[in-house]
């Protein structure tokens, strides 16, 4: 790495060093492109470049489906459930990651990566020398029942992955909301307001369990409430069968205000989006410092 | 309820005489064999040329991605990370004999079907792997290096890619390795513990696989390719490599009644003895071959006399077919009329772990197609081969009884008997 140039332009012009063409070798696979940003990373260290070499590298390894998928993905996409990579061929990727980008990746933090956002925001805190974030955390439906103020049958988010950036989720609609009877008669179509209630649910659920998330102490759920909604709209009509995939990510945070976007898609169409959708909250009420813990017990949910 | 009676059902050949059925029956019925010079024995450094090579496949970059394989067959990249040359000729072997045999997906995959393999590994890969930890480090390697590299490579592969449920293992006894794996799955169904094996050979056909046995001075150094190979002549100075994969599947009868299989033979039973005398070399008088014979032949309810063809483990090596003709004129006595014997390493050469399901597949298609595969390139037979009755030339017939003969290192040795059905 000493003996790396630090003027890009030679690298191309002159003959390339014993590691540019190990790297160009290593890289053969990967488009023209991500082996030319790939080589102005080493000899620049520029940082925005490492993106490009990130996704430029997985896409190597994915099916030509995925590949077209990957490029349109948003940094929620889950590597392994939505592009098909199965758990070895992300090692290989974070393997050869590790070998272009010179950074180490250890099991740990491997295990931690389940979505495009999830690796570059690791790559780049690791070749900025930054602390690793906060991996995105995953909850089944038992989880998401257990914090939520919501419960069955006004929960419309059954699985849950939150990251300090953003939340999503999914919902099944399976046809036995009791609404659909009624909305519409004989021909049972999702309410855009459960749309909306659904992504305000998932808010509720970043404000409660979000990994370190931006508000600096714990929300209490009996003071989140709906304020408002802005430039809600609806693209497709959703029916039993359908799989609303939810996600929302923080715009503002200050208490007592959390302002989100949010945006639901049902395959690869979308479905509705939601440009701000607004939440009060409260901290939960702090126990004197250094006191014992027993009597903040009563004031959170039976199952946290 | 007595102990069921096993059959071959099905076969596939990757193998350096053809890539199917058709093409190795045709070259064993024509005597043509499959030895080439091989490119990367050119060098002065490789004291041998000829390779008997596995045509049609490109599986010599240490890179998998590189890799090419017959059209026809398609192998997704997640199978083919984990998988060494060996694996990529097995697992299009095995397509050809699910194919052969008829059998719809739940028929292997269920407790009641199993696979053994025989493969010496990769050496090739192992190395690659070896080289890349020491320079690059260890994380830095391939996550499937040891999967694909170590010699368990096809079991671990083919069980996992074929969702198989029931028995499976690997054999390493070096040339009797396939040999074991088929006395083995055979046991399997007579002691009613499964219904169905496959039993699968194979081994890398590259220069990291074969040119270590030139150390040992046991290659051929010949560089015309019809007399590197040459089982019983009096001339010959070494076998000539091979690599490829064969695939047989074993069922019982009540199976093959249920499917309406058809068959190639009946599995009449196999034996094995050991000579307890050196690593390398085998016992001067083929004592532990002449006791795999006698128990064969006794496991099966087969006289000495009965057996009408015998395909010899024959390497091409001096000392190796000596010991073979003794045991076989100790088993069969030296009237020199019958049984025949032939090598068929004349035209395939020596496939190692590969060789003995290999050559008992030959035994297999000749009992099924009509024919006796003769022991090609002898110009000037052994004296050694006085009493017993080399065929020369393919026959037009087939044997009603054969008889297949394989020993590996350390004097392993390993009988299968086989009967037209």
């Amino acid at each position: 790495m000493a003996s790396a140039t630090n003027n890009p332009s030679t690298a191309q012009s002159g003959v390339p060093t014993p590691e540019e063409t190990q790297l160009r070798e290593s890289l053969k696979r990967c488009s023209p492109a991500v082996v030319e940003a790939a080589v102005r990373y080493r000899a620049t260290k520029d940082v925005q470049l490492v993106p490009t070499v990130v996704l430029g590298i997985i896409e190597r390894f994915l099916e030509p489906g995925a590949a077209e998928r990957l490029r349109h993905a948003d940094d929620d996409v889950r590597v392994i459930e939505d592009l098909g990579l199965d758990s070895l061929t992300l090692m290989e990727a974070v393997i050869l990651i590790e070998e272009v980008v010179q950074i180490s990746i250890n099991n740990d933090e491997l295990r931690s990566l389940r979505t495009v956002g999830d690796i570059k925001v690791f790559i780049d805190h690791k070749v900025r020398g930054l602390p690793p974030p906060q991996p995105s955390k995953y909850l089944p439906l038992e989880q998401v029942a257990a914090v939520m103020p919501q419960q069955p049958p006004f929960l419309f988010v059954r699985e849950a992955t939150l990251s300090s950036a953003w939340a999503t989720g999914t919902y099944t609609i399976t046809g036995d909301e009791t609404f659909l009877a009624g909305h519409f008669k004989d021909n049972p179509i999702f309410p855009a307001s459960i749309m909306l209630e659904a992504l305000g649910q998932l808010a509720v659920l970043y404000l409660l369990e979000a990994p370190s998330s931006q508000l600096g102490a714990p929300v209490d759920p009996k003071t989140i409430f709906f304020t408002g909604a802005e430039g809600v709209r609806c693209h497709r009509v959703c029916r039993p069968g359908d799989v609303l995939k939810l996600s929302v990510k923080p715009k503002r945070l200050r208490m007592p205000l959390a302002t989100f976007e949010g945006h639901i898609r049902v395959g690869q169409e979308r479905a509705a989006v939601a440009e701000e959708v607004s939440l009060t909250f409260g901290f939960l009420v702090e126990a004197p410092k250094s006191a014992e813990p027993a009597p903040q017990a009563a004031s959170t949910p039976p199952a946290s | 309820m007595g102990s069921p009676r096993v059959f071959v059902t099905g076969l596939g050949f990757i193998t350096s005489i053809g890539l199917d059925r058709a093409s190795v029956v045709d070259s064993l019925r024509h005597l043509r064999h499959g030895i080439a010079r091989y490119a990367p024995f050119e060098g002065a450094d490789s004291p041998v040329k000829l390779l008997a090579t596995v045509k049609g496949f490109e599986v010599d970059s240490p890179d998998f991605e590189d890799w090419k394989v017959p059209a026809g067959y398609t192998l997704r990249r997640e199978v083919m990370r984990s998988l060494a040359p060996n694996g990529v000729y097995a697992w299009c072997a095995m397509q050809q004999c699910i194919a052969d045999a008829g059998l719809a997906p739940a028929e292997i995959s269920n407790p009641d079907t199993g696979l053994y393999a025989a493969s010496g590994g990769s050496p090739m890969l192992l190395f690659r792997q070896m080289v890349k930890m020491n320079e690059v480090g260890v994380m830095r390697c391939p996550p499937t290096g040891i999967v694909a590299s170590i010699a368990g490579t096809l079991n671990f592969n083919l069980v996992a890619g074929f969702k198989i449920l029931g028995a499976s293992t690997g054999f390493s006894s070096a040339c009797a390795s396939s040999g074991h794996a088929m006395g083995f799955a055979y046991d399997e169904i007579r002691l009613g513990r499964q219904k169905r094996m496959f039993v699968v050979g194979g081994e890398d056909c590259n220069r990291e696989s074969m040119l270590p046995f030139a150390g040992m001075r046991a290659l051929s150094v010949q560089t015309d390719p019809t007399k590197a190979s040459r089982p019983f002549d009096a001339a010959r100075d070494g076998f000539v490599g091979t690599g490829g994969a064969v695939v047989m599947l074993l069922e019982s009868e009540d199976e093959v009644l249920r499917r309406g299989a058809t068959v190639y033979c009946e599995f009449l039973g196999w034996g094995q003895g050991s000579d307890g005398h050196s690593v390398a070399m085998s016992h001067p008088q083929g004592l532990g071959l002449k006791l795999a014979m006698e128990r064969a032949l006794a496991a099966s309810g087969v006289a000495p006399a009965e057996v009408d063809y015998i395909n010899a483990h024959a390497t091409s090596t001096p000392i190796g077919d000596v010991s073979e003709l003794r045991a076989i004129k100790a088993v069969f006595g030296e009237g020199g009329t019958r049984p025949w014997v032939s090598s068929t390493k004349a035209l395939t050469g020596h496939g190692l772990s590969l060789s003995s399901v290999m050559e008992a597949a030959f035994c297999a298609t000749a009992l099924k197609e009509g024919f006796t595969p003769g022991s090609a390139h002898i110009e000037k037979l052994d004296p050694e081969a006085a009493g017993v009755a080399i065929l020369r030339e393919t026959l037009p017939e087939a044997p009603r009884v054969a008889v297949s003969n394989s020993s590996g290192f350390g004097g392993a040795n390993v009988t299968v008997v086989l009967r037209r059905a």
